[in-house]
């Protein structure tokens, strides 16, 4: 992975205690993935085959992967064969080379992509001379504010519609209202005449689809259909997890995405782009390029375990129903990806040495994979990247002599009613809500409640 | 392939449920006229249009009316397009990119109206691939007007693309045979 090398460790503790004061973020994230939450349900339920799309969505993407090489010439060669152009690149550093050639020094609208933040993109096109504009308007804001997406799907409901009337006031020149409406009309209308005289655009892909070499995307505002539509030049990145190896298997994945992202039916736009602009056809571009990225993907697709993670669909559900995630938002993985999933992918793609924390931003209550489209076994994976953490590391000296104390406890009948009787001594001493409790307890206890003791322990009610 | 009520019931459903005007006509004389009542009363003085047999009755209806046909869409006040197919369950039209049929006339406008003969309409997405054999440069999925909910996730209409989309249904005996 080429990220760059002065990245420091993530701190997760750190990150998660600063947006834990943020009043006005902990509403914002409540109030959306409670919308989010109920919408999914709604349209998720109308789906009798839901289930069934699961399983086969999940053993399309992992049969795929098992023959990765295979489905990416096909998708190459029929893309070529349609006159458009195939890159391969190995990790974000070759791809940033690749795509600076192709736009240097011209006027940029880009849709929004997360494999292109992955990959610091815009900056590299910014020191390549390229005027950038994010054109999603979530991003556009993100852009203004020199800020990273805090939700996938929602990347800027960090900020006030207060704090975004300043940002669009200042980029327009004209004193705008705290108004979604009127600041959406301003937003479009200055994004607008950015299309107009745009010559690259760059989207994302959300599927490849192998066997007839098209692209999918899949949106609602209608800027990544503009960026596909006027530009001289189309350039589309995306990571070799995307290729799906039929056009019939698309039936399933664009039932379920929206579903489990927005809550919708479906997007307000899917485009199915097959090559460039053909002969007498007014627009389109005349020349698409397809960027397929690897950057440390195939190491994870080799790894028996982690592999699955590479069937995700990007949906930001597993977002909408973390407890974690919830009170810490996006900006506390430290990384684009975030949540559940980021906290499983981070870790792959920059190293347990630097992401060793985002295993455990989690309760492990399972909710993340009981909702993913594509049925990855979250909570396994999360558990199995502790597990190589703590190998890795080793345990903390907390950590170890509360296993050993447990262990020694809990094979000895006698010792764990003594040790019983001991904790709701001590519990009592301390009080139902202890503000203090000795180490290594208080480890424990510095993010979590200590629930107060039963009167008397099961054992003593108990009769076999 | 014979549209049944169900599946038209269907769609208008669906579509209605996202933001979609949908009108249903009897005949080509009562489409041209409905279609330029739409584009009169938003004050609309140029618009954008398909070259497609079906939209025939409706250019010359404008024509006669003043009403300026554009190839600029950008400056079009309505871009008017036909449907290659549409999905019931998703209320979703589906236009297909080609000759005469650019990408933009569907999408820089900001009314949207699109001509769906009913015989078109398809049940599920599912449904529809068996129909897709040879896929244009662009096929767009077209479900309701451009919208957005990025701030504090209130939703708003027409955040790139058209404000409003207007479809009007032809009973089978007027549609022809998919472009």
């Amino acid at each position: 992975m080429s990220t760059p090398e002065s990245m420091p460790r993530i701190d997760f503790e750190a990150n998660a205690r600063a947006a834990l004061g943020d009043a006005f973020l902990q509403r914002a994230l409540r109030s959306a993935m409670v919308r989010f939450r109920e919408l999914q349900a709604g349209v998720i339920a109308e789906v009798p085959q839901w289930q069934a799309f699961r399983k086969q969505a999940h053993d399309v993407k992992l049969d795929t992967l098992a023959h990765l090489d295979r489905h990416l010439d096909e998708l190459e060669s029929r893309i070529r064969a349609r006159g458009g152009h195939v890159h391969r690149a190995g990790d974000g550093a070759e791809a940033g080379r690749i795509i600076e050639g192709l736009a240097r020094g011209r006027r940029v609208v880009k849709s929004k992509s997360m494999t292109s933040e992955e990959i610091g993109l815009n900056e590299i096109l910014r020191r390549a001379g390229c005027e950038v504009t994010e054109t999603d308007l979530g991003e556009y804001l993100l852009q203004l504010a020199g800020e990273t997406p805090s939700h996938i799907i929602a990347p800027v409901v960090h900020r006030s519609k207060e704090s975004i009337a300043e940002l669009l006031s200042a980029a327009t020149g004209r004193r705008l209202p705290p108004e979604a409406e009127a600041l959406t009309a301003a937003a479009r209308v200055l994004l607008r005449e950015r299309f107009l005289r745009a010559e690259v655009g760059i989207t994302g892909v959300n599927f490849a689809v192998a066997e007839t070499g098209t692209i999918v995307l899949v949106e609602n505002e209608g800027n990544i259909r503009l960026t596909t539509t006027i530009p001289r030049v189309h350039i589309a990145l995306m990571g070799v997890e995307k290729v799906i190896p039929r056009l019939a298997d698309l039936a399933v994945f664009l039932t379920l995405l929206p579903r489990a992202a927005t809550g919708q039916r479906m997007s307000s736009y899917v485009s199915l782009l097959t090559g460039p602009r053909r002969l007498g056809e007014a627009d389109g571009p005349e020349e698409f390029h397809l960027v397929i990225l690897d950057n440390g993907r195939r190491a994870i697709q080799a790894d028996p375990v982690m592999c699955e993670a590479l069937a995700c669909i990007r949906c930001g559900a597993c977002l909408d129903v973390c407890p974690v995630f919830e009170r810490t938002g996006g900006h506390a993985y430290g990384s684009v990806y975030s949540g559940p999933i980021g906290a499983v992918i981070t870790p792959l793609f920059v190293g347990l040495e630097r992401a060793g924390d985002l295993p455990f931003a989690s309760s492990l209550c399972g909710a993340c994979g009981e909702v993913c489209p594509v049925k990855i076994d979250l909570p396994r994976l999360l558990l199995e990247l502790r597990a190589r953490v703590v190998r890795a590391r080793g345990a903390g000296r907390a950590e170890r002599l509360f296993v050993a104390g447990w262990s020694r406890i809990m094979r000895d009948p006698a010792a764990l009613r003594r040790a019983g009787g001991l904790v709701r001594f001590l519990q009592r001493l301390l009080g139902r809500r202890p503000r203090w409790v000795p180490y290594p307890l208080s480890r424990w206890v510095t993010s979590r409640d200590l629930p107060p003791p039963a009167h008397a322990a099961f054992r003593q009610g108990w009769k076999p | 392939m014979i549209a049944s009520e169900a599946l038209v019931d269907r769609f208008i459903e669906r579509a209605t449920a996202v933001g979609v005007e949908v009108v249903r006509v009897s005949t080509d004389a009562s489409l041209a006229a409905q279609v330029l009542a739409r584009v009169i009363a938003t004050g609309i003085r140029s618009v954008i249009m398909w070259e497609d047999d079906l939209l025939r009755p409706i250019v010359d209806a404008l024509r006669s009316a003043g009403v300026a046909i554009t190839d600029d869409p950008a400056s079009a006040g309505a871009g008017i397009t036909t449907a290659d197919f549409a999905i019931s369950e998703t209320g979703t039209l589906v236009l297909s990119a080609g000759p005469g049929r650019p990408r933009a006339t569907s999408l820089l406008p900001p009314l949207h109206v699109a001509v769906l003969p009913e015989d078109r309409i398809v049940g599920t997405l599912s449904d529809l691939m068996p129909h897709l054999e040879a896929l244009p440069s662009a096929l767009a999925f077209v479900t309701g007007p451009s919208r957005t909910a990025d701030i504090e996730l209130t939703p708003v209409r027409g955040a790139h693309g058209p404000v409003n989309v207007a479809v009007y249904l032809l009973p089978d005996a007027l549609g022809r045979a998919p472009a």
